[in-house]
């Protein structure tokens, strides 16, 4: 039973890290869904410095679903939204603020409208991935605002649905997200490989790359891969089975050599899949290779027990 | 017997074109015989825009091999020129010059000297595989000079062990090196499909692209991609035979919409391989990458293709049109977006057959200036301009095989001495 004044409102706010995959998704078997063609393995970046702060709040006195991104109200009615609305209100339960004197049982929830406000602490613009961290956030805000007793593996689920990529920052640390078999994508979740601290010599450099050119979106882009490239099913069914396990071997015995060879080959494996698509996909241009060639030439160099201590203390990722 | 005269001089001069793979080579099964992993298919271009020109000479008076390239004298002791001449050597047979009264006997060959002068008519630093056409042309002139009886598809496997894509280059149009299967390579040689003139519409504009980069030599390249590539091996298997066969097809019928769409998904594959290298090989650069767009844009905006662009080991774009009209719509876009530096001659920005530019309604800089941005471009935004980026073009098509030149005063060396010019 909702408490007399109606105009109460009860809130909820978090903030959710985003990831960089160190073992790409590159591709789905279904678009409304979300499920990919293969496994893949992220690292969760410090929210200290990249996050997403989101705030959730539910009133009776709200008339409808609103949300406002980085300051600027944006519409709902897409359909990865709707998902993850509706798969986290079929799961809310009862709720009870006994500080504010507010309780509002299970059956209420699907009568009651949200205010959602979400920030990134980073330029949209800077191709950071911005929406792994943000839907991510709404479902994981949305979950404790609502009393959702699922565990953390379950909650990506849903996530995914929002955005593939938004399953894996769920978890700290390294994370990989398992494909999954069922039909329904029940099993096609992120589960936690190690927490941030098993690996913690770790830094990680972003170099932010001035760049002009309009980006073809990942959705487009992957959904044109796996109709157009004869690599990509090679590539989901026979190499990243085998470098998924490599890297978690890697990641649990803290081999950085196996670690950097993996991550470098898959980066570049995945711009290959891009390059073998029709129309081709450039998402690397002469900086980025530049980038490339000067970390390469770097680890080729010779410098001995030098070399090893230095690559463990500043990973470059591209 | 030779003549007595122990200075005479006997010369063949021969002029080879290059060639442009349009299903890609990539790949050795092995290094020393140079067989490839896949079979390839390639256009020949017009040796008129673009050939290497060679004149051998063989004097008892030349007491050792040696070579001249663009006038430079090269060491022949690496492995792939000592193959060539072993090769074509052993296959000499009597030559007899009735007008000069010079008697060559079969035997005679092994114990006489050559001297080897060789021109490129393009720059080598155009990255416009100069090796191909090179070996080619030293292949076809030796084999001239010494009266060897073995037909093209042999001399070309014997131009194979000098440069892989040599092969290709024994002949006009439309031409596959086929890998073959034997260990000692006797059956990987180069057939013709179609001569020069089976599909002459085609023009061909290549843009030599501006690039300070020191590229990877194919040989190292390619190389590491077979070690170090996982999609490599499921490309030579699996891919690239079915794509053999269609571009086959495309090139018998003349179906440009098939021979577009497989000339652009295997350039785009080879590179896509090698960015699958370890470490990554970056040969497009973001001036390649633009010229793509450009032209993948104007396709799809058509609905059918009307120009394929391939790339090989370096940033240079290849783009054959479909017919001359394409190539002059085409060019107008290239124009547009990729004007000349403004103290710029146009006469010296479009190489090859300059008549494209009247076709395009374009005769001096100020024509360039006023192209207006092609209509497939409708979001209004001021279109970006990227002068310089292009050094020149070079306007050809495609063009005949190689041809021995009798006019003695293209040779290179001189009859009295056999030294270069």
């Amino acid at each position: 039973m909702v408490g007399g004044a109606e105009k109460w409102v009860m809130m909820v706010t978090a903030q959710t890290p985003t990831n960089i995959a160190v073992i790409k998704y590159w591709g789905k078997r279904d678009e409304s869904l979300i499920l990919p063609v293969n496994d893949s393995i992220s690292v969760t970046l410090d929210p200290d410095h990249l996050c997403t702060t989101t705030t959730v709040a539910v009133s009776p006195s709200f008339e409808r679903d609103r949300m406002w991104l980085n300051g600027k109200e944006i519409s709902l009615s897409g359909g990865r939204y709707q998902n993850c609305l509706r798969e986290i209100r079929s799961r809310a339960s009862d709720v009870e603020d006994e500080e504010n004197g507010i309780k509002i049982p299970k059956k209420d929830w699907d009568k009651l409208h949200l205010h959602i406000a979400s920030y990134n602490n980073f330029p949209t613009a800077a191709g950071l991935a911005s929406s792994a961290a943000g839907f991510a956030c709404l479902v994981f805000s949305l979950a404790k605002l609502m009393n959702v007793k699922e565990d953390q593996s379950k909650l990506s689920a849903i996530a995914r649905q929002g955005s593939g990529s938004a399953c894996r920052s769920l978890f700290g640390g390294f994370v990989k997200w398992i494909m999954g078999r069922d039909e329904d994508g029940r099993d096609s979740l992120a589960v936690q490989l190690a927490d941030e601290k098993h690996w913690d010599d770790l830094f990680i450099i972003i170099a932010v790359v001035s760049s002009r050119q309009k980006e073809t979106s990942s959705t487009t882009g992957m959904r044109e891969t796996v109709e157009t490239s004869l690599l990509l099913k090679h590539r989901a069914k026979e190499i990243v089975p085998k470098r998924i396990l490599q890297m978690e071997e890697a990641i649990k015995n803290r081999d950085f050599t196996s670690f950097a060879q993996l991550a470098c080959a898959d980066s570049n494996q995945f711009h290959a899949v891009c390059l073998d698509t029709s129309p081709p996909i450039f998402y690397m241009n002469d900086t980025s290779h530049r980038v490339i060639s000067i970390a390469e030439k770097w680890n080729r160099s010779e410098g001995g027990r030098r070399w090893h201590i230095l690559l463990m203390r500043a990973q470059m990722q591209y | 017997m030779a003549v007595e005269a122990e200075k005479w001089v006997h010369m063949v001069t021969a002029q080879t074109p290059t060639n442009i793979a349009v299903i890609k080579y990539w790949g050795k099964r092995d290094e020393t015989l140079i067989l490839p992993v896949n079979d390839s298919i390639s256009v020949t271009l017009d040796p008129d825009h673009l050939c290497t020109t060679t004149t051998v000479a063989v004097s008892p008076s030349f007491d050792r091999d040696r070579m001249w390239l663009n006038g430079k004298e090269i060491s022949l002791s690496g492995g792939r020129f000592q193959s060539c001449l072993r090769e074509v050597r052993s296959r000499a047979s009597d030559v007899e010059d009735e007008e000069n009264g010079i008697k060559i006997a079969k035997k005679d060959w092994e114990k006489l000297h050559l001297h080897i002068a060789s021109y490129n008519n393009f720059p080598t630093a155009a990255g416009l595989a100069s090796s191909a056409a090179g070996l080619a042309c030293l292949v076809f002139s030796l084999a001239k000079l010494m009266n060897v009886k073995e037909d093209q598809s042999k001399l070309s496997a014997i131009a194979r062990q000098g440069s892989g894509s040599a092969c290709r280059s024994l002949y006009g149009g439309f031409v596959k090196w086929i890998m073959g299967k034997d260990e000692d390579g006797r059956d990987s040689l180069a057939v013709q499909l179609a001569d020069e003139k089976h599909w002459d519409d085609l023009v061909i504009i290549i843009a030599v692209v501006s690039s300070r980069q020191k590229e990877t030599s194919s040989t190292s390249g390619m190389r590491e991609t077979v070690e170090t590539s996982l999609l490599l091996k499921h490309r030579a298997k699996e891919i690239v035979p079915k794509r053999i066969l269609k571009m086959e097809e495309a090139i018998k019928n003349r179906d440009f919409t098939s021979f577009a769409q497989l000339t652009c998904a295997d350039s785009n594959q080879f590179h896509a391989v090698c960015l699958d290298t370890t470490p990554p090989i970056f040969y497009m650069n973001d001036t390649s990458h633009r010229i793509i767009s450009i032209v993948e844009k104007w396709n799809r905006s058509e609905g059918t293709p009307q120009v394929a662009y391939t790339f090989d080991a370096g940033p240079n774009a290849v783009m054959i049109a479909h017919d001359r009209k394409a190539a002059t719509l085409l060019l107008q876009r290239l124009l547009f977006y990729f004007p000349p530096n403004s103290d710029t001659d146009l006469n010296n920005y479009i190489l090859g057959d300059k008549s494209i530019l009247q076709d395009a309604g374009l005769e001096g800089i100020k024509d360039v200036e006023g192209l207006p941005p092609p209509p497939e471009i409708k979001d209004g935004i001021p279109s970006q301009k990227y002068k310089g980026d292009v050094s020149y073009f070079i306007c050809t098509r495609p063009g005949r095989g190689p041809v021995v030149l009798s006019n003695k005063k293209q040779a290179l060396l001189n009859p009295e001495n056999g030294l270069p010019k």
